[in-house]
């Protein structure tokens, strides 16, 4: 990869458009949850190596849309998708895709940090461990510090690695879970506010992390924070009412939306 | 943007800073006339005045700056409200400009109030000045109804005010050729003209930030220009 795209990336991005390369490509997808028609006819690209910020209000549809693009709705009864969803061009619905293989390749953070009740070690080996990334301890705990260090982690953690996850700070606990998602080289991070329980540190710290990872994922991000969809992202998308109602540059987004529900929710005028 | 904010401090806090410049725009329109007034009258008291009154002018824009950094801090605003601070900012730094402008055509009213009088030159500056202060009031005007159509008005009357400075410049000259000593005053007044064709300048500036708060980008460069004095002298000219 060279490193001018990838710099230009968090610069206000002037005139320049898009998500050169769709990573994922989703076309008229509907979401129900039995009677509740929770997305209405979304169509989005999202890039590759780049962060992409869903923001909106409560119950717009923009985590149950995040949750789409890893199959993670799979798991909810009553829940139907429809429409096409692709990663590289491959329909992920496709009956012959195995959602589990899916998620080692579409990662996934959560809200609340959630380590395993496991140590350090093991929280970021086990991905790699039952998807048969490594063939032997060496080339695990290769893994693991790598991937520890892309978290920004490794330092202080490094002599306490058989100390249980659990034990971390709130901030470090959603940088080991981070740690554990990128552990099996995903292509895409899926991030649904990952940030709302930490203090403004901690926050930074993972901002600071989404700036380093974006090289090489590609990164969604749903966000309750205007600012910080503005700090880490890119593109912007914005959800109200199960409707996409505007995808742009950030940049754009934030100082002349073209969409009159867009400007009233990103000044504070509709919640 | 009709529709309230949420948090109703954020709109007082907009519709505060706003009124400052209006204000502002008053106490600018007010100098202009006054200076103006004072210069084809010869009245010292008048050119005072206006000379005193800049102080205020100064004052508001630094309070204006003030509450916009403090709006920037506190609220972080976005889109339109955003581009109501910023523009907030440029037309108070537009009308602090003209204020001063006012200020010197004030003191230059007071130096020429000793010297002989040009024939017609306090008139015409006044009806130009009168012109500027239309310009600039129906700039602010288009400000505070978000008026794009006005504001692109006003953009093309910049051209009349151009044209007027023109024919200044050149009576001026005439006078000069005619009997040196003029030149004293009337190079006070060619001063005075300019300054006030930058008003004019100002004023358009103001019109343009109209259509950037409405719009979200500042009109094309397409808006009708006066021939330039800039080559007079050139041969055939």
């Amino acid at each position: 990869m060279t490193g001018t795209d990838i710099m230009d990336d968090m610069r206000p991005a002037g005139t320049a458009t898009a998500a050169a390369v769709a990573k994922i490509a989703a076309r008229n997808v509907q979401v129900f949850y039995g009677e509740t028609h929770a997305i209405r006819d979304v169509s989005i690209d999202i890039g590759d190596r780049t962060v992409t910020a869903f923001i909106g209000p409560s119950g717009c549809g923009k985590s149950t849309f995040l949750r789409c693009l890893n199959r993670m709705n799979d798991t909810i009864a009553g829940a139907r998708v429809e429409g096409r969803i692709t990663l590289d061009g491959e329909d992920i619905y496709d009956r012959r895709v195995d959602p589990v293989q899916l998620r080692a390749r579409v990662g996934m953070v959560f809200q609340k940090p959630n380590p395993f009740p496991k140590s350090i070690y093991d929280n970021v080996a086990y991905g790699p461990k039952i998807h048969g990334l490594a063939r032997n301890r060496a080339e695990l705990d290769v893994i693991v510090e790598a991937s520890l260090r892309k978290a920004a982690l490794w330092a202080e953690v490094k002599d306490r690695l058989s100390a249980p996850g659990t034990g971390l700070s709130g901030g470090q606990q959603q940088r080991l879970c981070i740690a554990r998602a990128i552990a099996t080289s995903p292509e895409v991070l899926l991030m649904d506010e990952p940030c709302s329980a930490l203090d403004p540190i901690a926050t930074a710290q993972v901002e600071e992390l989404i700036d380093e990872i974006r090289t090489q994922f590609s990164v969604v991000i749903v966000t309750h924070s205007m600012q910080q969809a503005a700090r880490v992202s890119r593109r912007t998308a914005f959800f109200h009412l199960g409707h996409l109602v505007e995808y742009g540059e950030t940049s754009q987004i934030f100082t002349n939306p073209r969409d009159p529900r867009t400007e009233s929710y990103i000044t504070g005028r509709i919640g | 943007m009709t529709e309230q904010h949420i948090l109703r401090a954020f709109d007082r806090d907009l519709e505060a800073i706003q009124e400052m410049v209006m204000r502002m725009g008053g106490m600018v329109e007010t100098a202009i006339l006054q200076a103006a007034e004072a210069l084809e009258a010869r009245d010292e008291d008048l050119a005072a005045k206006v000379r005193a009154a800049d102080k205020a002018i100064d004052a508001l824009e630094e309070k204006i700056n003030e509450e916009a950094a403090r709006l920037i801090a506190l609220r972080a605003p976005a889109a339109s409200d955003l581009r109501t601070v910023l523009t907030v900012m440029k037309i108070a730094a537009s009308l602090e400009r003209v204020g001063d402008y006012a200020k010197n055509m004030a003191k230059r009213a007071n130096v020429l109030g000793h010297m002989a009088a040009i024939p017609g030159a306090g008139g015409s500056l006044r009806r130009m000045a009168r012109a500027v202060v239309q310009m600039l009031s129906d700039a602010l005007d288009a400000y505070n109804t978000r008026d794009v159509a006005l504001a692109g008005d006003v953009r093309n009357r910049d051209r009349d005010v151009d044209q007027m400075y023109n024919a200044l410049f050149r009576e001026f000259l005439t006078h000069m050729m005619e009997d040196p000593r003029n030149i004293t005053a009337c190079m006070h007044l060619h001063f005075i003209a300019k300054n006030v064709e930058r008003m004019g300048d100002h004023a358009t500036t103001i019109a343009e930030q109209v259509i950037y708060l409405v719009t979200g980008a500042l009109p094309e460069e397409t808006r009708p220009k006066a021939e330039s004095v800039t080559t007079i002298g050139i041969e055939g000219k």
